[in-house]
């Protein structure tokens, strides 16, 4: 029995599909779903901790069924969701004891001492949140999900907004967990924490599951090189045989080559034929940044960044 | 059982260090008590203090009562709720939890307004009579704050529970029999008056201070209050956001 088991798991709202048959087995692993804003992610997190009930499709959490055993599900699974929830009228220690015990652990008061240090929090644990930066709040978060220790971790984007160091100690404690054999289910927009921490990684777009392997698979899967160009004014591709174009953002466009070192020279020479400045050429290895544009780019045309739109966006911030 | 202590706790807590609250909701019943029920120039009674106070005391634990819908309203918005929800403890304990701390919160208003009550020259009861009226605010209450906070698992944000808030509390107050005994009330007002369920916990209040045990209407407040708790439960128990 595998902890997490989803079968053509699907969840509509109205019209629009946020969940697409999504088919997933997940066991003592770190899993991680990648994909861009608005993927689905966060609803595929919220059928599996029970809040959400899915359209058509099942799941199991533990054995038990997301939506006829509710209870039993919830009585293994901890959740940590993407909009911080801590009462900032409440202190640090007063934030964590109330879900130790609402967890039902034992000696809930050492329980918190301990998780309030591993976060690094011993020495704010009583003040009141509302005193806390923003990280320090993600940190509290994360404190309370892990009060418990559950079969099955639920993490929303857990290191949004952490500094450098703080991310590292909550890898190395996510990481920590799973060799004590729980199941990690979590979301990010960072690949390289991805790529350096997950065993596997699962690729979401408009709902749909695109890639599922380990992240070394997926990139050796990828095979080619990637040459990267910065490119000086407009852009326009010289179609060159053998090199693929798969992102262009940011003055950056991103090609996947058969043979990389030979066809640098060639795009090079393409670039000058048609008149496009060229700052510098790249060659590298794939990372899963590309792996993730060029599934992710597949299923949609790379849209340009519009100027005008942006400007309306900014004038109506004001 | 241990859980809706902690749900308490954590609302108590809240409650009490935003220091503003603690007052604020006082203000309107004590300023109704002082200013009506001491101003007021009526004639059907010599004494209009001690027709008005058990008014006053539902209307607070009325308020008190649609407060739990917006505690919970701001759990929700805050999304505390949601993480509630996730937890292994039964989620009814989230609703005892709100039902339980807005009740009391309401009685211990009560006692305030009832002291400043007699603090103006209100009659003085047995504590028999006290018992059975707090009895009477603590069941309406429960009644109330139920109703409240399952209604807002079906709202989206806490305008539209503001709206229904105003739209419920001030015509339910007016429309009671706090303000005039039926006997003074024009015919259309009489017959609102006597299906309000404001006018029920005060009349009852009102009987037990003749001295009366108002049994019956004890027990109807209890049947209603189990049968509102019943449904808030099973709506409870299969919310998702
Ligand atoms: N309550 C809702 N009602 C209607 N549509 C919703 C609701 N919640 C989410 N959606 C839509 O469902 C889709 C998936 O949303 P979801 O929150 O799962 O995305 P996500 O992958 O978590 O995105 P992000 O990376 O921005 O957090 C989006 O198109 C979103 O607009
Ligand atoms: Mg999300």
């Amino acid at each position: 029995m595998n902890a997490i088991e989803t079968h053509d798991l699907t969840r509509y709202y109205g019209t629009l599909c946020a969940v697409n048959r999504l088919t997933l087995s997940v066991d003592r692993e770190i899993f991680a779903l990648l994909g861009p804003n608005g993927s689905g992610k966060t609803t595929m997190v919220l059928m599996l901790t029970t809040l959400l009930l899915p359209t058509s499709g099942s799941a199991t959490v533990s054995g038990h069924d997301i939506v006829r055993s509710g209870q039993q599900v919830r009585r293994t699974l901890s959740y940590v969701p993407q909009d911080m929830a801590v009462d900032i009228k409440l202190t640090g220690r007063e934030n964590a004891l109330l879900f130790a015990r609402l967890y039902g652990v034992l000696n809930p008061k050492d329980r918190v001492d301990e998780v309030l240090a591993v976060m690094q929090l011993t020495g704010r644990a009583d003040d009141l949140v509302r005193t806390y930066s923003g990280g320090m709040r993600r940190r509290l978060e994360l404190a309370q999900a892990l009060v418990h220790e559950p079969e099955v971790l639920f993490l929303d984007e857990p290191t949004l907004g952490l500094d450098v160091a703080a991310r590292a100690t909550i890898w190395e404690h996510i990481t920590a967990l799973k060799k004590d054999g729980m199941t990690i289910f979590i979301t990010t927009h960072y690949m390289d924490e991805a790529d350096r921490f997950c065993n596997r990684v699962g690729i979401i777009t408009k709902g749909t599951l695109l890639a599922l392997d380990a992240p070394s698979a997926l990139k050796a899967h990828m095979g080619n090189d990637v040459i990267t160009a910065r490119i000086d004014g407009e852009f326009r591709d010289p179609a060159v045989d053998g090199v693929t174009l798969f992102s262009y953002a940011n003055n950056e466009a991103s090609y996947l080559a058969e043979n990389g070192r030979e066809a640098l020279p060639l795009l090079a020479d393409a670039f000058i034929k048609s008149g496009i400045r060229v700052r510098s050429l790249a060659l590298r290895e794939p990372t899963l940044d590309d792996v993730f544009l060029h599934t992710v780019g597949k299923s949609e045309e790379p849209v340009g960044f519009d100027q005008t739109k942006f400007r309306t966006m900014l004038r109506r911030r004001k | 059982m241990k859980r809706v202590v902690w749900y308490i706790e954590r609302d108590f807590l809240r409650w009490v260090r935003g220091k503003v609250n603690v007052f604020s909701s006082l203000v309107m019943p004590a300023a109704w008590l002082i200013f009506v029920g001491l101003a007021l120039p009526i004639r059907f009674t010599d004494n209009y203090l001690d027709f008005i106070t058990p008014g006053i005391l539902v209307m607070t634990m009325l308020s008190a009562g649609l407060s739990g819908g917006t505690l919970l309203m701001f759990d929700k918005i805050l999304g505390f709720f949601n993480k509630f929800l996730a937890l292994p403890s039964p989620r009814e304990d989230i609703l005892f939890g709100k039902i339980l701390f807005t009740s009391l919160r309401g009685l211990i208003q009560a006692t305030i307004i009832l002291v400043i009550a007699v603090l103006i020259g209100a009659k003085i009861y047995t504590p028999l009579q006290y018992g059975l009226t707090y009895l009477i605010l603590l069941l309406f209450g429960i009644l109330l704050s139920a109703f409240s906070t399952t209604l807002v698992l079906y709202l989206e944000d806490h305008d539209s529970y503001a709206a229904v808030n105003t739209m419920i509390s001030m015509p339910l107050f007016f429309t009671s029999s706090a303000l005039m005994p039926y006997s003074v009330m024009p015919d259309w007002l009489r017959i609102v008056a006597s299906l309000n369920p404001l006018s029920f916990a005060i009349d009852a209040i009102r009987a037990a201070d003749t001295g009366a045990m108002p049994v019956m209407q004890i027990g109807e407040l209890g049947a209603l209050c189990v049968i509102v708790t019943g449904i808030s439960v099973y709506v409870f128990r299969r919310v998702t956001v």
